[in-house]
């Protein structure tokens, strides 16, 4: 037996990933620059703000080497601003919050602005989109939100949030409603899972899928096993019908475009 | 591709920068999470792996320098010296552990990556073998190569043994094999022995033509590979990718048809299938 786990990464591993986060912290004693394999880590000075990745910041906090500024999300206001969204918004009834948006991605009120991604290029000449947790989306920002833009969740939200209320309790504002907060998001957001299971038939089929857009990456790693396991039973049960899709399908491409083809689009939940 | 092709050769070589060293640890960071969480084993990164385990390698000189230095200072140091000479010694004693620790455990991390992605390969070897064995030969999906290699061997016990159905690896592999070049010898030693053991638990027993482990008596394949139907969860990178349905010879349908469309930011689940190509564009991310 190499390898013991299941496809995909399990909740550890999603915590092991999160742990590359970057986050901001002030240092509360000196330390020289280091070269790390995970990139440089800057010279701490106290007190200069500085980012490091949050297993560095939670090594020195445990350590009473430095206090851990919490991101702009993981505050009471913000959450309670998020779970309204989550529960009260018509557009979010199904569907999860908006993340936020990546680099050269459009923000939401100027949706119909194209996107202006710009890749960097590894050393073997392929594009390269950087993605969470390699973004600064839990970094401290002075002011709280951009031009009152709502405040977002991200990807590795829950595990970054339940982090920083281990280690750094004394860092958050309010640690126990940022707790509820944080707790009555992930019900509403596990029930928004639940309830979305009627539509995954479309990911069973050639060409079709399920958009699971704003969804966290532990959420991701709790719905894998189930999300997988009833996306491919769906296939072998529904073999007859991908011949019919495919067809379908291919008439498309051949220029009998209908309106059949718009319907992947409102599959979100 | 040609710009691409040039800012690619400049970055060459020059792996000591922290930009790159920073790059290359995103990189592995990306697709150990795709490895894990896609049914098929992917293209070894052997130029980005070299990088990593190079790195590595320095980095432990570097920690076992520092030890050494830390070590020998303590000892030379508190042999002897007054009271006020010792607590500025044990600040920076306090701070060169701290800097160990951290070179420590971002060492750990990062060999932590470099096991679980190898580890996983192995066991989507080890699960597909013979599928693994064929895609390090000539062609891929031919069918069972006759069994000339082993003549030799065939001559002197007249039968045919199970293990004359493994195909010899090429030497070099060919060009799109997924397999590095450690691995392909891993898997032929593999199935080599797994062959023998077979033949000399059971497969002796049977009928020389129902010996191979590779037959295809009645058009079925005894071959099985990954299933890339299988689904995924992926983030769309580019502007807009195509859910692919790719042709499927069998069905009667030649052509590759797309279905849905993913937008920028994006998280959809979809068949692996449905993805390779944009994955292997690097417009989207495997979750």
């Amino acid at each position: 037996m190499a390898f013991p786990l299941q496809r995909g990464i399990t909740p550890p591993e999603i915590s092991f990933l999160a742990e590359m986060e970057m986050v901001t912290i002030v240092p509360r004693q000196r330390l020289e620059g280091l070269e790390l394999l995970g990139g440089p880590v800057e010279p701490l000075v106290p007190p200069r703000r500085t980012t490091v990745p949050l297993w560095l910041a939670s090594l020195l906090k445990r350590q009473r080497r430095a206090n851990i500024l919490p991101p702009p999300w993981l505050h009471p206001e913000s959450l309670s601003l998020i779970l309204d969204i989550e529960t009260q918004h018509q557009d979010y009834q199904h569907a999860f919050s908006p993340p936020p948006p990546l680099p050269g991605q459009p923000r939401l009120r100027d949706r119909g602005r194209k996107p202006n991604a710009r890749p960097r290029y590894t050393p073997e000449g392929q594009r390269y989109y950087p993605t969470p947790p390699f973004l600064p989306q839990n970094v401290a920002q002075d002011q709280s939100f951009d031009n009152g833009e709502p405040p977002t969740l991200p990807f590795h939200w829950l595990e970054v949030g339940t982090m920083l209320l281990d280690v750094a309790s004394d860092d958050v504002v309010d640690p126990d409603q940022t707790r509820r907060l944080l707790k009555e998001l992930r019900e509403v957001r596990s029930a928004k899972i639940r309830s979305g299971v009627d539509v995954l038939d479309v990911a069973a089929v050639a060409g079709g899928g399920v958009a699971l857009t704003g969804v966290g990456a532990m959420e991701i790693g709790e719905g894998r096993g189930f999300i997988g396991g009833v996306v491919d039973g769906l296939r072998r049960i529904g073999a007859s019908k991908e011949q019919a899709r495919r067809e379908q399908l291919a008439a498309a491409a051949n220029g009998e475009y209908d309106a059949t083809q718009d319907y992947d689009d409102d599959m979100e939940f | 591709m040609e710009i691409d092709d040039i800012l690619a050769s400049v970055d060459h070589g020059d792996i000591s920068s922290p930009e790159s060293t920073a790059l290359d640890h995103q990189l592995l960071t990306r697709f150990w999470v795709a490895e894990r969480s896609v049914p098929e084993l992917l293209p070894w990164p052997g130029r980005l792996m070299d990088r990593m385990m190079e790195r590595v390698r320095q980095q432990i000189e570097t920690i076992e320098d520092l030890a050494a230095a830390s070590s020998e200072y303590t000892s030379t140091t508190t042999t002897g010296q007054g009271a006020s000479t010792n607590t500025s010694t044990s600040t920076s004693t306090s701070t060169a552990t701290l800097k160990l620790s951290i070179l420590q455990t971002d060492l750990s991390r990062t060999q932590y990556l470099l096991r679980s992605l190898l580890r996983q390969r192995l066991s989507k070897l080890t699960k597909h073998s013979m599928h693994y064995l064929l895609l390090s030969t000539a062609t891929p999906h031919a069918p069972a190569p006759p069994p000339s290699s082993a003549s030799s061997f065939a001559s002197e016990s007249k039968q045919i043994q199970p293990e004359d159905s493994i195909p010899t690896p090429l030497n070099p592999p060919p060009p799109h094999c997924p397999l590095s070049a450690s691995e392909i010898a891993f898997l032929h030693t593999h199935q080599t022995l797994l062959a023998r053991h077979f033949g000399s638990s059971f497969l002796s027993s049977f009928p020389p033509q129902l010996r191979r482990l590779d037959d295809n008596a009645g058009g079925t394949s005894m071959l099985q590979g990954p299933d890339a139907k299988e689904a995924v969860f992926v983030r769309c990178l580019a502007e807009e990718v195509g859910i692919v349905a790719p042709p499927e010879p069998g069905d009667g349908i030649e052509e590759e048809v797309v279905g849905g469309t993913m937008r920028m930011g994006d998280v959809w689940v979809v068949r692996w299938e449905a993805v390779r190509g944009a994955w292997e564009r690097g417009d989207v991310e495997i979750l």
